[in-house]
């Protein structure tokens, strides 16, 4: 789990570029996405997801804008923003190209077969 | 919403020190997530006090949560690092290019920084105004050394009148600060121990208005370079994020000055005066910490109320 942790710290602002661009979310949703579509493997630290989504509106990458939900409740949903979806596209290509460079080291004779 | 919640979103907000429209909207959010999280939870079977419970230990640390969302809006932009440091450069320039003679430039020096600490109380109270409303304080003082001279008896009437106003007034404004930060009043008493190691290093001759300009004259390029020392610590101060961060440059550059002070050649300030204001430096630096420790046990800070 704490290796988990470590590994994901480098990344939190892509997955939640990833997940916002898809669609605006608010905190809440945001960390049962992230769970259901990880299978469970990305947990936040539910208080830890605030701190990250201040830190990347303050960068210009999303913006929050309050909405109220059908309930009446409302809730802060974060949108990307123009400079947010350049950085996701230039982090993407990174994250394909570690993942091939893994690939080519983990499994070497499948590549090759693939090949 | 159960105690437990409660308190938690209080020791957040406690924590938080930041301006109140962006702690209400921090709050607001966490609370929103904890409305999501209990439902969820009740609908799991979770007794209201388990759920709670649950919620808090998958929020985490209060005080880990708010110091992370400090760090994210603490750290100020070049335009209000600038700003605040202004005060301190103006200061810095009126000494360092022999300026502080001239009666216009001096009633200039006034009103600017006069106007800059009434227009910041006024809108907000932004995080720039706390150096200029240190400056906007000196006139107080200054305002009550000439009741010294009035003829006996006036000037004690004046005095026994005007010392309780001067001291009510620099002590609320000291409790407004220190309601929105302790380290925002710090921030504006920061020159005054300076301004008294001066003040006791230049000697100043005879009576208040009678001391020798030429004396003074010559400590000025020096005295400028001391206040432009303190502007680039107030611009450091605005471009960090961490807490104590902040708190070190203000304390190493408030010491690192006085030394400075008090280690200029022609100076007249003794060790014994030095080591004086050396606590005295500390102790402005650190009592808006005890002050507010001691104000929020009587729960006297309303957090909303800044």
């Amino acid at each position: 789990m704490p290796q988990r942790r470590e590994l994901m710290k480098g990344n939190v602002d892509s997955l939640l570029l990833c997940l916002i661009c898809q669609q605006p979310m608010y905190g809440y949703q945001i960390i049962k996405e992230l769970g259901r579509r990880s299978q469970g493997y990305f947990q936040f630290k539910e208080g830890t997801l605030y701190p990250a989504l201040h830190r990347m509106e303050r960068a210009g990458l999303i913006r929050g804008k309050w909405q109220v939900l059908p309930t009446g409740q409302q809730r802060k949903y974060y949108h990307i923003t123009e400079k947010g979806l350049s950085i996701l596209v230039e982090k993407k290509g990174q994250w394909r190209d570690f993942l091939a460079a893994m690939n080519l080291i983990i499994q070497p004779a499948s590549v090759e077969v693939g090949k | 919403m159960t105690t437990t919640l409660a308190h938690y979103l209080n020791d957040v907000r406690d924590n938080l020190r930041l301006d109140l429209s962006t702690e209400r909207e921090v709050i607001n959010e966490l609370e929103t997530h904890i409305e999501d999280r209990l439902q969820e939870m009740r609908q799991a079977g979770l007794s209201e006090e388990e759920a709670a419970n649950t919620c808090v230990k998958l929020l985490g640390s209060a005080k880990l949560v708010a110091r992370q969302i400090y760090e994210t809006h603490s750290q100020g932009s070049w335009r209000q690092a600038l700003l605040a440091s202004m005060p301190h450069l103006i200061f810095g320039l009126l000494f360092a290019l022999n300026w502080w003679q001239g009666i216009g430039w001096l009633s200039i020096t006034l009103v600017l920084v006069l106007s800059m600490a009434i227009y910041g109380w006024w809108h907000g109270k932004p995080t720039w105004l706390f150096p200029w409303l240190g400056y906007s304080l000196l006139p107080v003082v200054v305002a009550g050394l000439p009741l010294l001279y009035l003829p006996k008896g006036w000037s004690w009437l004046a005095i026994v009148l005007y010392i309780p106003l001067a001291l009510w007034l620099v002590y609320s404004i000291i409790v407004q600060t220190i309601k929105r930060d302790w380290l925002y009043s710090s921030l504006m008493l920061f020159p005054i121990p300076i301004i008294i190691g001066w003040f006791l290093a230049v000697e100043l001759e005879g009576k208040f208005p009678e001391f020798s300009i030429q004396h003074l004259h010559d400590f000025a390029p020096w005295i400028g370079l001391s206040f432009l020392a303190l502007a680039a610590a107030v611009a450091a101060f605005f471009r960090l994020r961490q807490r104590w961060l902040k708190i070190v440059i203000l304390v190493v550059s408030g010491l690192l000055t006085l030394t400075m002070v008090a280690y200029y050649p022609d100076g007249r300030l003794s060790l014994s005066a030095f080591l004086v204001l050396m606590l005295v430096m500390l102790g402005l630096f650190l009592s808006p910490a005890l002050i507010e420790r001691k104000i929020r046990k009587r729960d006297v800070i309303p957090r909303g109320g800044w």
